[in-house]
């Protein structure tokens, strides 16, 4: 078959074309000056099922405050949330403020997406809690790049039921890894294997409680694969055969892991206090006998999940876009939140009210969230900020091929950390 | 006698016919905007690094050199082979039993074809979401072993079963489909041919080896060439049942579930993605022509 040359020259120049990615090397992430006025579009990570009110109050409450803004609230579900993201990201369709975490900032802050508010709002890093300011800054990057939002030490379910009917005390949940370890085994003994006390393998949260370092200071290797990292899988594959984990362990995603728990085959769960309400309407059963603890780790030092508000760098409106967000993150509406739900603010101060400090009724609710609020100024955001999901994937894989014999703990994490390192480096 | 390029003045110009293009139009612009410049556009990534957010710059066949060290590549092709060698010959087979089987008119015979199509037109999700809870170690299918004093199958813990049970559920669903196909084409053999051959003695089985499926040969091509090619492009199958990062260790990893882990997220190595679909593209493309040449050669 004869190809003309017009032909061909339109079929290259088209292979060409398509292969040009449009970048955002031009976009000014440093200023967001201008009126706070016209429209924006506001992205929350799974909440407006339980807090349509709240948002719509306080959207409310801005466009009254400045007159002529419009604020469009959109809402994405907890899954595959990074993959929406992303697809805005890439098709230029990202919110005008959007809600991240430090991980998700970082490839956004890379690819100049997100605005710099040491440079463009130095004015409010003040009243925020330096860690919790400094959690939304990326290593090898100067800057800050969104408003720290709330802080959640998340907490860890268990059911009394099953601790009761397995001998275990429900008062004493576990606090280390080697309480959490020993009731396992207890448990998959003691229900001949029928209830396991996990569903989920360890993450990379859990080496960290574990004791493990995670990355070298300067961000620029992981070093997961250390002795505390070995000695955590060989405990985990202990319980693997034990039959203390679930036998579905090394497929369940999160969401899978939580339906184990509601249906109470699982005896515990991570999860966070958006959790309780979803208890208490889908399982009502669980919900009676529903336990919540602080999540085990041997440092003394619990972990600390921050949400947070981005700016899109490359919004026609940020001047609005920062108002609205500082808005949504002062004390005031921080505070608001926290009384909604059992989250905490990131503002300074605000963890001295009494709310978080005094443990009036006794409730459970009450406890966890004195406790908690207690523990926070300890607490460590174990998750590195350039753990990408692709080495998740891989350390998730690496997890999974010691639980199934293919290979040790650690020879799995050594080349778990190589892989992650490589694409450190890509990234 | 004047022709469209005749400059004589007075010369009747002929006018080239616009309208078949205009009627064309719609369709090659649906074709341009998502078949065409998706092509052309992973062609041309597949030599740079270009990722989701960052653009990135031309590498040659860097990525085509790195597949070959890639462990999870040579995971997805085997897996991806493995899913046309068993899912092929039952979707070339079976629904030709079952078009035979529903052809009789028999009374109800309407709501056994309807039944056996139902699951052509059920949505992939759904379906997945009903065998995840079928083969869940909990669910009905290890309730009936139990009950039967067997013990308790790990259909979706143990990666050769979830990838079986993934290949199931891909025949299950496609039968129906291929069915009809068969249906139609049954129609079109000879009564006669039938009728001789049992004059001559043949049973059922000889009738149906010699007078069907000679009859049938193409339109058993036709379904061989169809179900191969949807068989190496699996995901929603896999992804379903295995979970998305395909299976334990990801040892259930399939080549499209591997542009979909490569390419997709924040960090998503789109160049890379890119190569890996390019060699799905020309694995593809080859089994077609070998399917196509196998039946010419049969032809002549």
């Amino acid at each position: 078959m004869r190809v003309s040359r017009p032909a061909f020259t339109t079929l290259a120049c088209a292979l060409f074309l398509s292969a040009c990615s449009t970048g955002t090397q031009d976009v000014d992430t440093g200023s967001a000056e201008g009126r706070v006025h016209g429209s924006i579009t506001f992205q929350t990570w799974n909440l407006r099922a339980a807090f349509p009110d709240y948002f719509e109050d306080l959207i409310a409450e801005f466009e009254k405050k400045h007159e002529g803004t419009h604020v469009k609230w959109v809402d994405q579900p907890a899954e595959a949330y990074p993959d929406k993201i992303s697809a805005d990201a890439a098709g230029g369709t990202l919110p005008d403020v959007v809600n991240v975490s430090p991980d998700l900032v970082a490839p956004l802050a890379k690819a100049r997406l997100a605005l710099d508010l040491d440079q463009a709002a130095p004015q409010y890093r003040e009243r925020y809690l330096p860690a919790a300011w400094k959690s939304q800054q990326i290593p090898g990057m100067k800057g800050t790049y969104a408003f720290p939002w709330y802080l959640n030490t998340g907490p860890m379910f268990y059911n009394k039921r099953l601790f009761r009917e397995a001998g275990l005390d429900p008062a004493k949940p576990p606090r280390t890894y080697d309480e959490l370890f020993d009731a396992a085994l207890t448990m998959a003994k003691r229900s001949d294997g029928r209830i396991a006390t996990l569903a989920a393998t360890p993450t990379i949260e859990d080496f960290g409680r574990y004791g493990a370092r995670l990355m070298n200071r300067k961000g620029t290797a992981f070093t997961f694969n250390e002795p505390k990292g070995v000695e955590l899988l060989e405990r985990y594959k202990e319980l693997y055969d034990a039959g203390a984990l679930d036998s579905q362990v090394l497929t369940a995603t999160p969401e899978q892991a939580g339906r184990k728990f509601m249906q109470q085959s699982v005896a515990m769960n991570p999860g966070s206090a958006l959790d309780l309400a979803k208890f208490k309407k889908d399982a009502p059963s669980l919900y009676k006998n529903i336990g919540v603890a602080d999540a085990p780790n041997n440092t003394g030092r619990p972990n600390m999940y921050v949400q947070g508000l981005m700016v899109n760098a490359a919004g026609e409106n940020k001047a609005t876009a920062v108002a609205f967000a500082r808005f949504v993150t002062n004390a005031a509406n921080q505070m608001d939140f926290a009384h909604e739900t059992t989250v905490f603010p990131s503002t300074k101060g605000t963890l001295d009210d009494p709310y978080f400090t005094e443990d009036k009724d006794g409730d459970d609710e009450t406890r966890i969230r004195v406790s908690s609020a207690k523990s926070l100024d300890k607490a460590v955001n174990y998750t590195p900020v350039l753990l990408s999901d692709d080495m998740k994937t891989v350390l998730q894989n690496a997890v999974a091929r010691v639980m199934r014999g293919d290979t040790s703990p650690k020879a799995a994490l050594d080349s778990a950390v190589e892989e992650c390192n490589r694409l450190l480096k890509l990234n | 006698m004047t022709t469209a390029t005749d400059s004589r003045p007075g010369a009747v110009r002929r006018q080239r016919p616009v309208s078949p293009w205009l009627f064309l139009a719609p369709g090659l612009l649906i074709v341009s905007a998502f078949s065409l410049y998706p092509f052309l556009s992973t062609l041309g990534n597949a030599f740079t690094d270009n990722r989701t957010l960052v653009p990135g710059g031309f590498v040659g066949l860097a990525n085509f050199r790195e597949l070959l060290h890639d462990d999870m590549f040579w995971t997805g092709l085997r897996n991806s082979v493995l899913y046309v060698a068993v899912t092929v010959p039952l979707l070339v087979l079976l629904p030709l039993l079952l078009a035979m089987l529903v052809r009789r008119h028999v009374p109800g015979i309407t709501f056994f074809r309807s039944a056996f199509y139902t699951p052509v037109v059920a949505s992939v999700v759904v379906v997945g979401l009903i065998w995840v809870w079928l083969l869940d170690d909990r669910g009905l299918v290890n309730g009936i072993l139990e009950a039967l004093g067997a013990s308790p199958v790990s259909f979706l813990s143990d990666p050769w079963l979830l990838l079986l049970s993934a290949m199931l559920l891909t025949v299950w669903k496609g039968l129906g489909y291929y069915m009809i196909i068969y249906l139609a084409a049954l129609t079109n053999v000879p009564r006669e041919l039938h009728e001789a051959a049992a004059v001559d003695g043949a049973g059922a089985f000889r009738r149906f080896v010699t007078v069907t499926v000679p009859a049938l040969r193409n339109t058993m091509v036709l379904v061989g060439a169809l179900s191969s090619v949807s068989a190496f492009k699996v995901f929603s199958e896999v992804y379903l049942l295995a979970g998305e990062n395909g299976g334990p260790a990801g040892e259930d990893t399939t080549l499209v579930l591997l542009v979909q882990q490569v390419g997709t997220g924040l960090n998503g190595r789109v160049g890379y993605a890119s190569a890996i679909s390019v060699v799905v593209f020309a694995l593809t493309l080859g089994l077609m022509l070998l399917v196509l040449r196998a039946n010419r050669k049969e032809d002549s």
